[in-house]
């Protein structure tokens, strides 16, 4: 996502973001403030290309995060996002009527923001106006105090939240059983991801982890529905009388 | 029928690599497809060499050799892929037993034919764990063996002890194993590790004849005859740690039992009444093929589609035949040993098909298509990440479970990716035979064979001692061999080895 929005932007190599390097991700900030944001004029700009000297440099992306408002994120890529949605924002603001096609009607399904907000709005029973900013400013707040990622939709952040504070907060998860057992790595069983990209091993790996939980919820769903039915219905009889070994 | 010399014969075959045999079109006549069968130096020499008695002048009568059936198979209309012979093959009723073949569902000329179903249809394997070690049973193993057999009637012509009236069969014909949960004989999580989960929804017991009802009537929960038995086993090596744990397998020396066991005479009726339909079918359509006991229907026809929801329903005694045998299992584990079968932790391992013909999408010439696959002989083995294997063996790969002779040993093997590719996700069942029952009745003399089983301690009941020497592992090949063939070729992967300590037999 960040690849693409920084391509939209025009940045020259995006394929090879190796964001390890901190020299590199001054080097993006930097660019970004030059060709887009421009916060400050020319000539104040210096300390931000110390990028060869980057303890200096730390301190000048100090005071540039706090005079471009950006709230309190944990990552360098979190950041990093946050950056460069500022700087498409501005990019926008120049010239709105060029973007006039691209409307919300067309995208907003897409960005299926409508789907969690009809999740939230159902849960909450209309009980809460969820566009309120106090509102947004609570789920803000709540992802910040449990380490939740940012995510530019708070709505689909709320859900993050949500589903921490089930798995592990709530009375159930609480007093569940710690799992027992040897663990596995999950890189070493039977399954073949890729032979070719060693990059989509991992994330592949996590989601189907992901989809294995979840299916596993599903079964025992259904394995305890079954027993349920069974106390109504079973009653398993034997008559050895009936009984004839064969010859 | 071409009449060839064995020389001239080999021209038809190609080995392709040290586990795979290529059969050229050609080899029979009006080959759609061509045919390979997997063998190692062993089972390659057991298998020319049934080629080469057939090729010499005078030999009839008796099955064709393995190789021709594969071929055979191979000229039916609609096959796709190639007719595969796994490792343990052998001549059987039309289709060679170790022969899968798979049929576009698409094509409008496609068959069905219960040979390469087998006349025990849904014949399969059940594997439960315990939580005991071999120090807890070898003590009791007499008295164990003989609760199991007082609790699980075998033999020719025995009768179940759980009570069903005709009502109850047409239900579970209906339900499959859905109908052991509701009366209670089974577990949920039974249902969850089993192919299909225990039920084929297009059964229709109306399509089956009230012969096959009255054979099947007093026959569920009995084991029956022949290859079929039930053993206590004890894991005597584990080859994949990760997979066994996830099984439940934890250690060398765990108990196990295994229960072979199909639709008894219920299914051999289903196969008997559906081939009669099926030469008319055959007569009114069109149909050629290279051998009379190939007898098949267009997929479509009315024959067709009857024979396969007749097929589902006798598939479907089957698991609950197996299912009640479950049951049966549990009660005499739980008097023996004073506790409960939760106690001992009897969950189902999980249960296999192999002889059955399915609906499943392959990948075919990079496409996705809808097959009809016969398996027969031969055991579904699909890999990690499969949408129809259970969740608790995703990562796993489904669990093969390959049931060895009476006393030799079995294993349970995993699917893989390359078998998906290779054999339409599938792979060897049993040991196969290599004599026929009437040699082995001729050449082995039965207290030998019960002499031997107990030298090598273990405890066995049989109902007819006479006929044991048609199970003896001199008749068969070795299952080692097979299975190291399917594992060395990769179309499945060795994950635990268990040989018996008492067995039960019809």
């Amino acid at each position: 996502m960040l690849k693409k929005k920084l391509e939209a932007l025009g940045f020259p190599t995006p394929s090879d973001l190796a964001l390890s390097n901190r020299k590199d991700f001054a080097s993006i900030v930097l660019w970004l403030e030059d060709q887009k944001i421009r916060q400050y004029a020319i000539e104040d700009r210096v300390i931000l290309r110390n990028v060869d000297n980057i303890e200096m440099w730390e301190d000048a992306y100090q005071k540039y995060c706090a005079d471009l408002n950006m709230p309190s994120l944990g990552t360098q890529n979190e950041q990093l996002a946050w950056i460069v949605g500022h700087a498409i924002r501005l990019e926008f603001l120049d010239d709105p009527a060029q973007y006039e096609s691209i409307n919300s009607k067309q995208t907003q399904p897409k960005i299926n923001n409508k789907q969690s907000q009809k999740k939230v709005l159902m849960i909450f029973d209309g009980q809460i106006n969820v566009n309120d900013k106090e509102f947004i400013a609570g789920v803000r707040t709540l992802a910040g105090q449990l380490n939740v990622p940012h995510h530019p939709n708070y709505l689909v952040q709320l859900e993050a939240v949500a589903r921490v504070v089930h798995e592990r907060l709530s009375p159930a998860a609480r007093g569940r059983q710690p799992i027992v057992g040897t663990p596995f790595p999950f890189d070493k069983g039977n399954d073949v991801v890729s032979d070719s990209d060693a990059a989509l091993d991992l994330p592949m790996r996590i989601l189907r982890l992901l989809q294995i939980q979840s299916l596993r919820q599903l079964q025992t769903h259904i394995n305890e529905t079954i027993v349920s039915v069974q106390n109504l219905t079973a009653n398993p009889k034997t008559d050895t009388k009936l009984g004839k070994v064969g010859f | 029928m071409v009449v060839r010399s064995y020389n001239d014969e080999l021209k038809y075959l190609e080995k392709i690599n040290d586990h795979c045999w290529r059969i050229k079109k050609g080899f029979q006549p009006n080959m759609n497809v061509e045919g390979c069968f997997y063998v190692n130096s062993r089972l390659e020499q057991l298998m020319l060499e049934e080629l080469k008695n057939s090729c010499r002048p005078g030999a009839v009568g008796g099955f064709l050799p393995g190789v021709k059936q594969i071929a055979n198979v191979a000229a039916l209309p609609g096959i796709v892929g190639r007719s595969i012979g796994l490792p343990d093959i052998h001549s059987g009723y039309g289709f060679a037993i170790g022969n899968m073949a798979a049929f576009d569902m698409d094509n409008p000329l496609s068959i069905v034919s219960p040979g390469g179903v087998g006349f025990d249809i849904n014949c399969g394997v059940r594997l439960l764990r315990t939580n005991l070690y071999e120090k807890d049973v070898q003590p009791v193993k007499e008295q164990l063996a003989q609760s199991l057999f007082d609790h699980i009637p075998v033999g020719v012509g025995s009768k179940g002890i759980i009570p069903m009236n005709a009502r109850d069969l047409e239900e579970a014909l209906e339900m499959g194993m859905d109908w052991s949960l509701r009366e209670g004989y089974v577990w949920a999580e039974d249902k969850e590790h089993c192919e299909e989960y225990g039920r084929m929804l297009n059964a229709d017991p109306a399509k089956v004849s009230m012969r096959a009802k009255k054979r099947g009537l007093p026959q569920l929960g009995t084991l029956g005859a022949g290859n079929h038995y039930a053993e206590i086993q004890v894991v005597d090596e584990i080859y994949d740690k990760w997979s066994a744990s996830k099984m439940g397998i934890e250690e060398k020396g765990q108990v196990v039992v295994m229960i072979h066991s199909g639709s008894r005479g219920f299914g051999h009726q289903v196969a008997t009444d559906a081939l009669v339909q099926m030469e008319k079918a055959m007569k009114r359509d069109k149909i050629e093929t290279n051998d009379r006991q190939l007898a098949c229907a267009r997929i479509n026809s009315v024959e067709g589609q009857d024979y396969l929801k007749a097929m589902a329903a006798a598939a479907n005694f089957a698991w609950v035949n197996r299912s009640s045998m479950t049951f049966l299992t549990r009660q005499a584990f739980a008097k023996m040993f004073n506790t409960t079968p939760d106690d001992l932790d009897m969950h189902v391992i999980y249960d296999v098909s192999h002889n059955i013909a399915k609906v499943e999408n392959h990948m075919v010439d990079g496409k996705e298509r809808k097959l009809l696959v016969h398996r027969k002989g031969s055991t579904r083995a699909f890999p990690p990440h499969h949408p129809l294997i259970p969740v608790d063996y995703q990562l796993t790969g489904q669990p093969v479970l390959v049931g060895g002779t009476m006393g030799t040993c079995s294993y349970v093997l995993t699917g893989t990716e390359q078998g998906m590719k290779e054999t339409f996700g599938s792979t060897c069942h049993g040991a196969g035979r290599a004599l026929s029952r009437a040699k082995s009745r001729r050449n082995i003399d039965y207290k030998e064979v019960l002499e031997k089983l107990e030298q090598s301690g273990i405890a066995i009941r049989v109902a007819s001692p006479k006929l044991v020497m048609e199970e003896a592992p001199e008749s068969y090949k070795d299952v080692t061999d097979v299975v190291d063939t399917c594992h060395a070729a990769g179309i499945s992967k060795k994950c635990i080895k268990m040989r018996p300590i008492a067995v039960i037999k019809g």
